[in-house]
């Protein structure tokens, strides 16, 4: 199975990159565009039985790797559907 | 007496801590491969500028797996001295060796230029040399150095004197204008609570000897052979 994680910073950091970002989109006449977190994603693939396992094993990759706990938080998909195969 | 300067892949202020330690200072300078799972007896250790495993993932997050870490943690854990300059500093956050996280520079910039810093405390081995009086001419070469902590962690800091270094202007100022990088309260370094582990961005190994602008860091090398000679900091192994 796969499990998606998306880490972005907390909502109390600032995050240039994204305000950078959104003032390039305001450029380009995208005024709706109120706001712009950039992040990282990652897709695991991993051989587990049961979705719990694979949220498991995401939840501890992402605390212990993946995510800064000073800086950043993440979420986690899991998507029963994906395998290996799909690259 | 020895320092151990710890090389990762991607490390690039290495041979210049070495060069201030064994050429200008005088003293024993090892190069240590991130892979060694010894200090080969070192009494003070330096974890170098750079771009350690290529500032994948995050800066330092790949290095602190590096066996070498172990050994430093087991060593700043006894009391040794520990710097770490830059990459080296990065690498001391997330290996939880000092508090806190680097974002990216407020400017989005890469900033490489010569900056001012007060050396705010003498009471650790690489400052007790240093006068907090005039500030040191250092400089900084980083896109990360953007220091953040929770609001709590940093008056902490603040309150346990272990902000050790802050970007000032010329006359010694704490001005917004004189942070390279938007960093909490002007920090440029800091030290943990034992002292013994001290962490900046400016590069003091680029700044000892006047022929390459400026030999104001010189005076962190110089701490660190006098805190070992008078047995401060000593570590037990």
């Amino acid at each position: 199975m796969r499990a998606r994680v998306f880490v972005t910073l907390k909502q109390s950091v600032f995050d240039p990159q994204g305000t950078t970002v959104a003032e390039a989109l305001h450029t380009l006449g995208y005024a709706s565009v109120k706001d712009v977190r950039q992040g990282k994603y990652f897709e695991l693939d991993i051989d587990a039985a049961t979705v719990d396992e694979v949220n498991r094993v995401a939840k501890e990759a992402a605390d212990k790797l993946l995510a800064n706990p000073v800086i950043e938080s993440y979420r986690i998909e899991v998507d029963t559907a994906q395998t290996e195969k799909v690259r | 007496m020895k320092f151990a300067i710890v090389v990762f892949p991607g490390s690039n202020c290495d041979h210049d801590a070495h060069y201030a330690a064994e050429h200008v200072l005088g003293q024993q300078a090892e190069l240590i491969w991130h892979k060694d799972t010894s200090l080969k007896g070192a009494d003070v250790v330096v974890l170098p500028g750079g771009f350690a495993h290529g500032d994948y993932l995050r800066t330092g997050a790949i290095a602190r797996f590096s066996p070498i870490m172990q050994e430093v943690k087991r060593f700043a854990d006894a009391g040794g001295p520990v710097l770490g300059i830059c990459n080296g500093f990065q690498v001391l956050l997330e290996a939880g060796l000092l508090p806190g996280a680097m974002l990216r520079n407020d400017s989005l910039h890469f900033r490489c230029e010569h900056v001012y810093v007060k050396v705010e405390q003498t009471d650790t081995p690489f400052t007790l040399a240093c006068s907090p009086s005039r500030p040191l001419r250092i400089p900084i070469a980083h896109g990360e150095g953007n220091y953040y902590a929770e609001p709590d962690v940093v008056a902490r800091l603040e309150k346990n004197r272990q902000v050790v270094f802050r970007y000032v202007d010329a006359t010694g100022q704490r001005l917004p204008d004189a942070n390279p990088n938007g960093s909490l309260n002007n920090i440029a370094g800091i030290c943990n609570d034992a002292r013994n582990v001290v962490g900046l961005m400016p590069h003091p190994e680029r700044a000892c000897e006047l022929a390459v602008g400026s030999a104001d860091g010189l005076g962190m090398f110089e701490s660190a052979v006098k805190a070992v000679s008078e047995g401060a900091f000593a570590h037990s192994r």
